[in-house]
């Protein structure tokens, strides 16, 4: 490489002097580039700002050149021959094998004429100008911001130009960043020198990791996914909560790419996307663990819908021997924080089916159990009085604890119909409870067809239940649907309650004044009860009735009604 | 009813010759003053409370109350911006549906985690209901493909995205959005051997299906299995891995399913979840369209169910002033069961309506001689519609109808419009705007004899001894018509396609993706 040589300031200050048009600026002034301006150094100047002038500043004969409007002509002839040393020079310098070869004997003319297209002699006379003025040989490339991303620098933020004081920042946070790269790359190296049973090098003791180095690693991470955050933006498996905790260290989470033009794709949030690309590792290794455990809990608070969530969390539940009561209580606090939802009920059922064989001979347990699962399903159904879910799990939990008999859950069924007398999952219930009991209910027969084994106190005893709430409210329906219900299943005739249900209707037929009707449903049954005594005059006028004044909305299926009663049996 | 409203329905507003001025230019306002002079023409049926009610009041009586209060003003013709026509009925905006329809297949924002696991039900329901307001949904047919095909497993069926267990909600959805985009490419997307392995691995020996493998048993289970196997015709046997299988070849796929459903229906009449369960309207549809894949519904339907007390729950789901259906006895009205609740009535009239079952015959025995029911009782056929057409309509299209820019469908006015919504209220506007005929078991086990021998030799399951249960309803074929008595309160610009009673896509969709695979040998 030639040397830059000594400063040749005064001589091109006289060359510049001689010019014969003064109104040109010369490269004696170039020392200091005339452009751009230099922005003043404050907390304004924009990173961009100082690379444009320091570039300019690197080429001075550039800048002029660029000055005078881009053509050559318009330098004068000392500057002109400048230029083109410069040129020449800074060709050469970047390839500087080049440059060497052209010591060597022989080279000098092949060089010349590939790095300025003269011969030696004109090569000698650009290096001679060079060392004379002092140029400078190399320079900031470009001042674009794809020359500097190329580069690693970022001159941008969201707001426009990163200013001087920022860029100096953010310099310094990538630099702790890699501090604490190194730092975190040291516990790694511990823990897998742990892991192998390696010993301490300077006590020869076995390399143990400690809970502290633990701790602190876990801090280092989150300090290092918050700078990775701020310098570069939030991304998936780099700073989530799984990715900075070493536990997950040994897990590569599996992260799912959606095809091309997928629908109904969701905008994941972060955590979210993270916690499911760990579930996909660990659930394609099979693992249960007690992390697994926690990492289902994350993602079931995020999406308590998950099913396949669910069933891996009972999985690892069975797997690892799990108190149930422990999963219970905290299935409790799960259920309470997502009424509606339904996965909870299953994993209830799951819970119940693992746990009942193992405190099915304890009778104190089994009632201890029961009570305890009654008193929360009181306290969720006080809140959702008539959640399908709940009251699916508590039949099924009835049946598997045989809980038929039970006073206290029948007393419990009824303070809820006392509570609100329409609510038709809580007669419903009630008639699981007594008709499907098997000290007395015969297996195999439908819900609409009579059993003979139920015996006639419990058909009178269910019978006046209904007909004592139907009279606080005659037009519910769930009392109606109950007492029709009650009457099939214990096969008597429905006009055995003849004279009760007609007491709810008055003056049937007798014209529009004298007629009233307290309750629809009773008017029905009674159409019923008509036709079943072959009255079919009178049936035929209460489904009319029905039909033309008082349930007109269901007219289509009163005349169907009546085509019934009129139907040979 | 239309036949019946007359004489509840208020005089025409009277135009007395006192409010006609003289001078003809004066016509045009006086028209427009008739449009606003609301309610004219609209029954007090929908306009009033019921004429009985308690005085006792308590939690269910009170959101009783508030829904009828606020239903009460847009079934009168008084919403804001509403245009009404004669009947007092607005139109259906389908242009506001379908682009939020459409929109609800884009890119769904991170709120919708909680639709993480039943993305493939977005799908169903948007190009469903896209479907019926009469959009070519042909335009999504790779999409649908490459998305359903990141939620195929290997060990066969559909998650709720990639990677998630399979489960039956979720593979019902895909499959029945295969068929709605229809073509070659969308009908390959499903491995049909690794399926039916999967089906087999969740029947159960009680009849049911279970809706993943360690998931729960339920009627959905039942329904969304006879659809997947129809649809893409499956072979009935069971894989020897089944918990269901036994040696001698006794059982199928199928066999059970009508007990099972026969558990589920409650004293009430109607059907639940599971067995021991309340009667819920949902699930009502699900017992009987798996019932009308099992056989003729003139045959299934009556053998395993008590059909007057099924109606009776039925017909009492729908409500006044209201017009829409409830899932359940003291439940509020809510739009998506007019799809659940008004789709079973078509199912109910092709069961009431064979000949063979019908007035003239006996019910045939069901499996268990226990379950010849009070079904065996004669039934008069269902000349007339058995629920208020009009009713449901009103409701749909004045109550259901998301009335600000957004578009889109809802539960009941209050509520945000969604597309589950969308889908079953379109669902429901079909079933009340047509009417479904379906030929005599007879005859069309006939056709169908024919055709098999046509096809070479009868299907092989029917070859063992006793016979075993098959698919015969899957090969019904169904008339839609639409339905023209009585006073239409709709304007004909409002009808939507019609969807078939079962499989709840167009017909042509069902018999597109049944042809594909009728061909197929094997797997």
């Amino acid at each position: 490489m030639p040397s830059k040589g000594k400063p040749a300031k005064s001589r091109a200050s006289e060359a510049s002097k001689s010019s014969p048009q003064p109104t040109t600026t010369t490269i004696a002034s170039a020392t200091q580039p005339p452009l751009p301006p230099t922005p003043p150094s404050d907390d304004t100047q924009t990173v961009s700002d100082r690379a444009k002038s320091r570039s300019a500043a690197a080429r001075p004969l550039d800048t002029l050149l660029h000055q005078k409007g881009g053509a050559l002509s318009a330098l004068s002839r000392q500057d002109q021959s400048a230029w083109l040393a410069a040129r020449i020079a800074s060709r050469l310098a970047k390839r500087p094998a080049l440059a060497a070869s052209a010591t060597t004997t022989g080279g000098g003319a092949a060089v010349a004429r590939l790095s300025c297209g003269g011969g030696p002699k004109t090569l000698k006379e650009a290096w001679k100008a060079v060392n004379e003025l002092s140029l400078p040989l190399r320079a900031v490339d470009s001042t674009s911001a794809a020359a500097a991303r190329k580069r690693g620098y970022c001159y941008r933020n969201g707001e426009g130009d990163l200013r001087v004081k920022e860029f100096e920042a953010r310099w310094e946070k990538k630099l702790v960043l890699s501090c604490l790269a190194v730092e975190s790359r040291c516990f790694r190296d511990r823990r897998e020198r742990e892991r192998r049973g390696d010993r301490e090098e300077k006590t020869g003791e076995q390399v143990v990791v400690t809970e502290h180095e633990v701790f602190e690693e876990t801090r280092r991470r989150r300090e290092m996914a918050a700078l990775r955050r701020e310098l570069y933006g939030g991304g998936v498996g780099k700073d989530g909560k799984l990715a900075t905790d070493p536990e997950w260290d040994d897990v590569e989470p599996v992260v799912l790419e959606e095809p091309e033009g997928a629908l109904a794709a969701i905008a994941y949030p972060a955590d979210y996307a993270e916690a499911m690309a760990y579930l996909r590792a660990v659930m394609q290794a099979k693992e249960y663990s007690e992390r697994c455990l926690r990492l289902t809990e994350h993602i079931i608070n995020m999406n308590p819908s998950h099913y396949t969530v669910w069933l891996y969390r009972a999985a690892n539940v069975f797997a690892l021997k799990v108190s149930i009561p422990d999963e219970i209580a905290w299935l409790n606090r799960v259920a309470l924080s997502n009424l509606k939802n339904y996965q909870i009920w299953h994993h209830r059922h799951l819970l119940v089916e693992n746990y009942f064989p193992t405190i099915a001979s304890d009778p104190a347990t089994l009632s201890t159990f029961a009570a305890a699962e009654r008193s929360f399903l009181q306290q969720i159904l006080s809140q959702d009085t008539k959640n399908y879910h709940v009251w699916s799990y508590r039949s099924y939990l009835v049946g598997k604890l045989n809980l038929f008999g039970d006073a206290d859950e029948l007393a419990a069924i009824e303070a809820m119909i006392d509570d609100d007398v329409r609510n038709n999952s809580a007669w419903s219930h009630r008639f699981f409870l007594v008709f499907s009991n098997p000290a007395h209910a015969s297996p195999g027969f439908a819900a609409t067809e009579a059993d003979p084994k139920v015996p006639a106190a419990v058909v009178d005893r269910e019978v006046e239940y209904a007909e004592e709430k139907i009279r606080l409210a005659p037009q519910n329906q769930s009392g109606w649907n109950y007492l029709r219900g009650v009457l099939v299943k214990g096969g008597r005739k429905l006009g055995s309650v003849g004279e009760f249900v007609v007491g709810f209707v008055k003056g049937l037929g007798e014209g529009e004044e004298a007629e009233d009707v307290m309750s629809t449903h009773a008017l029905d049954l009674l159409a019923e009860i008509y036709a079943e005594k072959g009255d079919k005059e009178k049936a035929d006028l209460s489904l009319t009735r029905l039909g033309q004044k008082w349930d007109r909305i269901r007219v289509g299926y009163w005349e169907w009604r009546k085509k019934c009663v009129e139907a040979p049996a | 009813m239309a036949t019946t409203g007359t004489p509840q329905r208020h005089p025409p507003a009277p135009r007395s010759p006192a409010h006609r001025s003289p001078d003809s230019e004066t016509v045009d306002e006086e028209i427009a003053f008739d449009t606003r002079q609301r309610g004219v023409m609209i029954p007090d049926l929908f306009t009033q409370p019921p004429p009985v009610r308690d005085a006792l009041a308590t939690e269910t009586s009170q959101v009783q109350d508030e829904t009828v209060e606020v239903c009460l003003p847009l079934l009168g013709g008084e919403g804001n911006d509403v245009q009404y026509n004669e009947h007092g009925v607005p139109p259906l905006d389908r242009e506001r549906h379908v682009r939020f329809l459409h929109q609800c297949l884009g890119q769904l924002p991170g709120r919708f985690v909680a639709a993480d696991a039943s993305r493939p039900w977005f799908l169903y329901w948007c190009l469903s209901a896209l479907t019926m307001l009469e959009e070519d949904v042909t335009s999504y047919r790779q999409s649908v493909a490459a998305t359903a095909r990141s939620m195929q497993n290997d060990m066969g069926g559909f998650g709720g995205g990639g990677r998630q267990l399979s489960h039956m909600a979720t593979t019902y959805a895909v499959v029945l959005s295969l068929a709605l985009v229809g073509g070659d490419d969308a009908y390959e997307v499903a491995d049909r051997e690794a399926m039916w392995r999967w089906l087999c691995s969740l029947k159960q020996p009680d009849g049911g299906f279970q809706v993943c493998l360690g998931g729960e048993e339920d009627i959905r289970g039942a329904y969304c299995a006879t659809v997947i196997i129809s649809l893409l015709r499956l072979p009935l046997h069971l894989a020897p891995e089944s918990p269901a299988y036994t040696e001698d070849g006794s059982v199928n796929l199928l066999t059970g399913v009508g007990d099972y459903v026969r558990r589920c229906q409650t004293f009430e009449g109607g059907i639940s979840g599971q067995p021991n369960a309340e009667a819920h309207g949902a699930y009502a549809f699900c017992a009987l369209g798996c019932l009308a894949l099992l056989d003729h519904p003139g045959r299934s339907i009556r053998s395993y169910l008590d059909v007057p007390r099924l109606i009776a729950w039925l017909s009492s789901r729908q409500y006044a002033p209201e017009g829409g259906f409830s899932g359940r006895t003291n439940k509020l009205v809510d739009g998506c069961y007019s799809h659940w609740v008004g789709g079973c009535f078509p199912l109910i009239e092709a069961c009431l309506n064979s000949t063979s079952g019908g007035l003239g015959a006996p019910a045939p025995a069901a499996e268990d001689p226990a379950t010849a029911t009070a079904s065996s009782k004669r039934l008069p056929p269902a000349d007339e519609s058995l629920f208020s057409r009009e009713g449901l309509i009103r409701y749909i299209l004045c109550c259901c109808q998301d009335e600000t820019k957004r578009g889109g469908l809802r539960d009941k006015p209050g509520k945000m419009s969604d597309a589950y919504h969308s889908c079953y209220v379109l669902s429901g506007l079909s079933s009340a705007q047509h009417q479904w005929l379906l030929d005599d078991p007879e005859a069309a086990q006939q056709q169908q004899q024919q055709k098999g021998q046509a096809e070479q030799g009868p299907v092989p399951d029917q070859t063992t001894s006793p016979p075993l249960p098959s698919l015969a309803g899957g090969e019904a074929v169904w008339a839609i018509l639409p339905y023209l008595d009585g006073l239409q309160v709709f304007d004909n610009a409002d009808r939507v396609r019609p969807i078939h009673p079962v499989y709840a896509i167009p017909q042509q969709s069902v018999r597109a993706m049944r042809d594909y695979f009728r061909a197929r040998q094997g797997f």
